[in-house]
This record gives structure tokens, sequence and C-alpha cells, in this order.
């Protein structure tokens, strides 16, 4: 029963939040911060728990943008429809993106290269052809409607990408206690240990990119709807790939809540500086200061500073 | 029985002080005077629009100023204008949090983006406080037909300046006896120049003119030798460009130093085509014909605006005017609803034939948001200054069309 207490709390403060916090401006933080939390844990399942570290998550993000947008748009698709097509998408081009790396060995670094490639690629790709709108982007005509997936108020996003949030948790909890996920951080610690264990470790690592990227897709349909317009840059930019590891790390990598913390803190110091300062640029170098700061003193994330307190407190 | 003392001690000096504004009223004064109307400007201060993005809270800002100078907004009873400065780095989920953190500071109207990109969501997340949205900068005709009603835009869009490029090329080119045939289109990648560039493919030929190449470039790009390379082997009598700031000025160079020989290079909306660049690079810029927003050079107030903007030590690009004249036309839309509220402004801008600006337009004339009267001058370098060739009538020089080999 302990095991599910602070999951429990936690989705009691964040299905209350909205009811407490009413304005749209809190709202708007509420949808970014559960909204990196799930493209943060998306990026955390591959690269926390079973040591696939990637630059280009990406192109995870930008197909599942696209995928549902170009349904929507071009095929009348509706995009809760759209939502499912595109964790598929995203599970495809996860699975096809690791097979081909994993079959011909590439690990590490030249593995975060690879991702990095791919994402570039996909983004000069959907650049270049027609039926993505090329350099102009698609946008997605307003008729604000639920079943439309344009609610008419943010509090409608925010409960979709809590329920989101949510089910990246339960994924992660579920990697933390299943034999999948023992085999994961098996091929994480060593994975020439793990298949001298017998542990299949290219379809294990084939399973968890599919997994990855079919939850970060569906984080790129959120996105789509959410802002109604998306383009080559803004869904396959180097900027989202970035933004996802950052949580991830800034939280702490390969544990359950370390994207939702680190989301947390991040989208607060982002607005917060924004809000405190007008001078050019300071509140980018404040964010920057504050990013040293955690890397230099908590090296495995801001998770550290709850586990420290646990420790003190069992002590 | 003693007398009351009639002496004035300190203590009681600076009670009276403290208690005669109370007898004379001043808090009445005090509260009657206008509270300020909220102002957000949200442009890209941070990121690689930033340049642009800070031209354009000047111009915003010195616009604000001048009214604030001037009385304020009359019919509110002198209400000055205050700015909230908002940073959207360029990003649209940016964008849409600077909105709604100045919706709960009590904006009551909003100037922005520089980007379209960031301007199509955040007028989307203003739209639904019916929030009046003003477009300073901002190209993308989507911007203002998704049917917003609280959606503003005094310049041109793409598909205006694209047809007074055609136009006012296609009389330029008939005056030097069609001295070009064929050209190379060169844009960057993004919504602004991938939609310039599809627009003038379709219509240069309608001038005669035969597009031998498109040609797409990265955002950022350094180098355009190979692109050059290239241009060089087609051999086009014009290179038409669609570029922000860096690359405009990065291909220009290039295409100068390689001695590459055209009948002339013309842009639309070119990003770098400023003083800047003139005063930086005389020997390229000379020549060059862009199309793009510009002021009325006839104009004795955009003048003094030039002159105060250069004392300043900046330059007066097109974001500054641009914005300038949009807070200018949202004040006058709040001088004639005699009110911030929110509906009233987006009638009375609406319905707006404002013509006190110093822009080559006529009065104001809104269809959908979009000022229709909004019109792109031709502008060619020389090695010194910027002068507007086309349309004739505001015209300060001819063209020097083709312009001089270099062999």
């Amino acid at each position: 029963m302990s095991a599910w207490r602070v999951p429990v709390a936690l989705l009691a403060v964040a299905l209350a939040y909205p009811l407490v916090f009413r304005t749209n401006f809190a709202i708007n933080f509420g949808v970014l911060v559960l909204f990196f939390a799930v493209i943060g844990q998306a990026w955390n399942i591959a690269g926390g728990f079973a040591g696939q570290l990637s630059f280009g998550h990406a192109v995870f993000f930008g197909t599942g943008a696209y995928c549902s947008t170009i349904l929507h748009v071009k095929l009348g698709i509706n995009p809760w429809l759209g939502l499912w097509a595109s964790a598929a998408a995203g599970a495809l081009v996860g699975a096809f993106i690791a097979a081909l790396s994993f079959r011909f060995g590439l690990k590490g670094s030249y593995f975060a290269l690879i991702t990095l490639a791919f994402a570039e690629a996909f983004r000069i790709l959907t650049n270049a052809v027609e039926f993505t709108g090329g350099g102009l982007g698609l946008l997605i005509p307003l008729k604000r409607s639920a079943a439309n997936f344009q609610f008419p108020e943010r509090i409608g996003f925010y409960y979709t990408i809590l329920a989101l949030a949510a089910l990246s948790i339960a994924i992660a909890l579920w990697l933390k206690r299943s034999r999948f996920g023992a085999r994961l951080a098996a091929i994480r610690e060593n994975e020439d240990a793990a298949r001298a264990l017998g542990i299949d470790t290219f379809r294990e690592k084939v399973k968890i990119m599919a997994l990855s990227g079919a939850l970060c897709a569906a984080g790129g349909t959120f996105y789509a709807q959410y802002f109604l317009y998306i383009d080559p840059v803004v869904v396959f930019g180097a900027d989202k790939s970035v933004e996802m590891l950052l949580v991830s790390m800034i939280g702490g990598t390969g544990t359950v809540y370390g994207p939702l913390i680190g989301a947390f803190l991040l989208t607060l110091v982002g607005e917060g500086t924004r809000a405190l300062t007008n001078a050019q640029g300071l509140s980018l170098i404040i964010y920057g200061g504050l990013l040293i700061v955690i890397i230099a003193f908590l090296p495995n994330g801001l998770i550290d500073l709850f586990k420290l307190r646990w420790g003190r407190r069992r002590a | 029985m003693s007398q009351p003392s009639h002496r004035l001690t300190r203590r009681g000096f600076i009670g009276a002080a403290a208690a005669a504004p109370v007898a004379f009223g001043v808090p009445t004064l005090l509260q009657a005077q206008a509270r300020p109307i909220k102002v957000g400007l949200v442009h890209p201060i941070t990121g690689f629009l930033a340049y642009s993005g800070g031209q354009c809270r000047m111009g915003a800002m010195m616009a604000i100023e001048e009214i604030n100078a001037a009385g304020g907004i009359k019919s509110m009873g002198g209400a000055k204008l205050e700015a909230l400065l908002g940073d959207n780095q360029a990003k649209p989920e940016v964008g849409v949090s600077v909105v709604e953190q100045m919706q709960e500071a009590g904006v009551s109207a909003y100037i922005g983006c520089f980007s379209s990109a960031v301007a199509l969501p955040a007028t989307q997340a203003a739209a639904k406080y019916n929030t009046p949205f003003v477009i300073d900068v901002g190209a993308s005709d989507n911007i203002v037909n998704r049917g917003l009603r609280n959606v503003f835009r005094l310049k041109p869009g793409f598909n205006a300046c694209v047809d007074d490029a055609i136009a006012g090329l296609g009389e330029i080119n008939k005056a030097a006896g069609s001295a070009a045939k064929s050209a190379v289109l060169v844009h960057e990648e993004s919504e602004f120049g991938t939609g310039t560039a599809k627009l003038l493919a379709g219509k240069l030929p309608s001038i005669g003119i035969e597009v031998r190449e498109v040609m797409k470039h990265a955002n950022p790009t350094r180098d355009f030798a190979n692109l050059a390379l290239r241009i060089r082997g087609l051999k086009p009598d014009l290179v038409v460009m669609s570029n922000y700031q860096n690359e405009y000025v990065l291909l220009a160079r290039t295409l100068h130093q390689q001695k590459v020989d055209l009948a002339g290079m013309f842009s639309v909306l070119g990003g770098g085509f400023n003083y800047k660049f003139v005063k930086e690079l005389p020997d390229v810029a000379q020549y060059m014909i862009d199309t793009n927003h510009w002021f009325d050079p006839t104009n004795a107030r955009a003048q003094a605006m030039k002159k105060r903007v250069e004392a300043k030590g900046d330059l007066f690009t097109f974001e500054v005017y641009l914005a300038y004249n949009a807070v200018k036309f949202l004040a006058d839309g709040m001088e004639r609803a005699g009110s911030a509220d929110k509906e009233k402004v987006n009638a009375a801008l609406a319905a707006s034939t404002w013509s006190d600006h110093f822009m080559p337009y006529g009065p104001t004339r809104m269809v959908n948001g979009q000022n229709t009267g909004g019109k792109a001058a031709i502008l060619q370098a020389s090695k010194t200054d910027i002068d507007v060739i086309w349309p004739t009538r505001f015209a300060s020089t001819k063209a020097v069309f083709p312009k001089p080999r270099f062999s």
C-alpha cells in the first residue's frame, strides 16, 4: 500500500490543482509542466531506464505531431483517433531507428548521434515535401470542441495531458517493478553481462525504443492540438530534443518522478525569471545559472534532494 | 479662563498639511485620474530573432512615450498607456505563456509578435479573452484569415507584398526593355521564406520571367559559397531572395565576392535590406532592390522619427516604424472607442479609417482584420542610402536596372 502513496497523493494534487488555481495562466503553467513531464518521461524510459541516450527524440515528437495533423487536416480524421495513430507511428519509427542502429552495433554516443541525425533528416524531409506543408507548416483549423480535441477551456487540455502524464508515470512504475524493466536495467549497467545472462538485448532495446517513441509521439499530438500550428523547425528542431533530455537530467534520469520534478522546476524557473525581469536575456542567464548550480551540486538530479530528506527521516 | 493658543506648532503644521488635501477634495481628483491602459508587447527579445524583436520593442515604446507625452487617450480622461514587456523567445509555447501572463496582469491589448509561428497561437490565446491583438510584423496571411475578431494587421501580408513586388518588378523590367528574362529564387526554410518563394514562383512567369530553380536554405546558414556557384552555373538574370537578416547579408556578400553577373538582385521582404547593410557593406548593397514595408519618404514626421532613432545610434529599420504605427493605430481605436472595453476597441479597430500614419498606405480599410490599404514599396540601395523607386508617386529616385556588370 505504501508504494502507492506517492503516486496517489500526486494524482490527487494534480486533479485538484485547476480547481484551486483557476486562472488560465495557472492552468497553462500546469499544462506546460505536465507536457514536459510526458515528453521527458518518454526520453527517460529509453535514456534513463535502458541507458539508450538519445539526442534526437524530437524525431518521435515531430512524427506524432505531423501524423495526427496530416490525418486531421488532409483526411478529416478526428484527432482523438489521430492520437492513437501517432502513438503507433512513433512506435514504428522508434523500432525502425533502434533496429537499424542496434543491428549495426551502434551504442553510447554513436547511438545518440544517429538519433540526432534522424531528427534532422525528418526535419529536412518535412521541409521538402508538399503534403507536410513544407516550410509553411500546417495550421489546424480552429474549431473549438472537446470532440475535436480543441477544448474551449484550457482545463480540458489540462486533464488530457494529466492523463498522459499519469500513463507515463504508470509506465515508469511498471518498468521499475517488472521483469522487462529489470532486463533493461541489466542492459544499462552492463550490456555484455546482460547478454551473457541470456537476455536478448537487441529485442529489449528495440521494444523500449518503440515504447518511448509511442509516448513521445502522443506528446507531439497534444502539442499540435494545443497550439494548432506546427512546422518542421518547431517540432523536429534540436530545441525539443534538448528540452526532453534536460527535464529528465535535471529531475533525475532513470527515476520514476525525475522528469516530473525536472519539468516542474524548469517551467517554474522559465516562467518565473521571465516574469521577474524584462532586461534582455537576463531571464535566460538566470535560467542557465540555475541549471549549472543544480548540475554541479546535484549531479543525479533534484530527486536526490527528496532521497536525502527521506533518508534522514528514516535515520 | 485660558485663551486657546493660536501658535502653530510643528506637529500641528504637519497635521494640517496632511488634512488640507482631504478638505480641498484632492482625493477626488486623484480618483478621477484615469487608470493606465496596459499594452502587452510580445516580441522575441532573445533567440535568433532577438535583433528584430528588439527593434519592434523600440518602435512600440517610442509610440507609447509619444502618446503619453501628448496627454494619453483623451476620450478616456487622458489615460496613459503602460507597456507590459514580454519575450516570446520565437517559441510558440513561450508566446502563449506570455499572453496568459499579461492577461493576469490586466492587459487591454497586445502588439506583436514578429514571428508568424508565434503569432498564430498567441493571437488564438488572446482570442479567448477577446483582447485586441495588433500584429506589427508577421507576414503569414493565416494570422488574419481564421475569423478571429480580435486580430488586426496594419501592414500587408505575404500575398499583397508579392502582388506589389510582381507589379513593381514588371514595370521596372518593362521600362528597362525586359532586361530580366530568368530568375533563381533563394529562400529560407520557414513559413516566411517558403510561402513567399512559392507565390513568386507562380507569379514571375506572368511578367515574362522564367524561374530556373528554387533553392532553399536552413536557418542559420553561414556559408553560401556552394549556393553561389550553383547560381553562377544557372546564369539567371535575377536572383530573388526571401530570407532573414544574417542570411540575406551573407548571400548578397557571397554573390558579390564571387562576381556573379546579374541584371539585378531582387528580394521580397528581404530581412537584411536596411540602413545597417548599406552602412556596413556599401559596395555589396549598391543597386540591390527589395520589396518591403517602408515609410513614406515624403512625410516630414517619418523623417523626424528617422533622425530621432539615428540620433540614439540605432537604425530606422522596418520593425521600428511598423511597431510604432501599430501602437498608434491601436491608440486611435481606443480613442474612438472611448473605453478600454475589449468589444468596443475591437469594433473601433475593425471600422478604422485611420490616416495619421507615415506609411504609403492611405486610410486604413480593415477586411477580416487585414488592412487592405496596406502597400509595400520597392526600394533600391545606393552606396549611402535607400531610395523608394516604386510606386512612382512615392518614389524618391529612378531605378538603376539592369545594374552595371562586374566584367
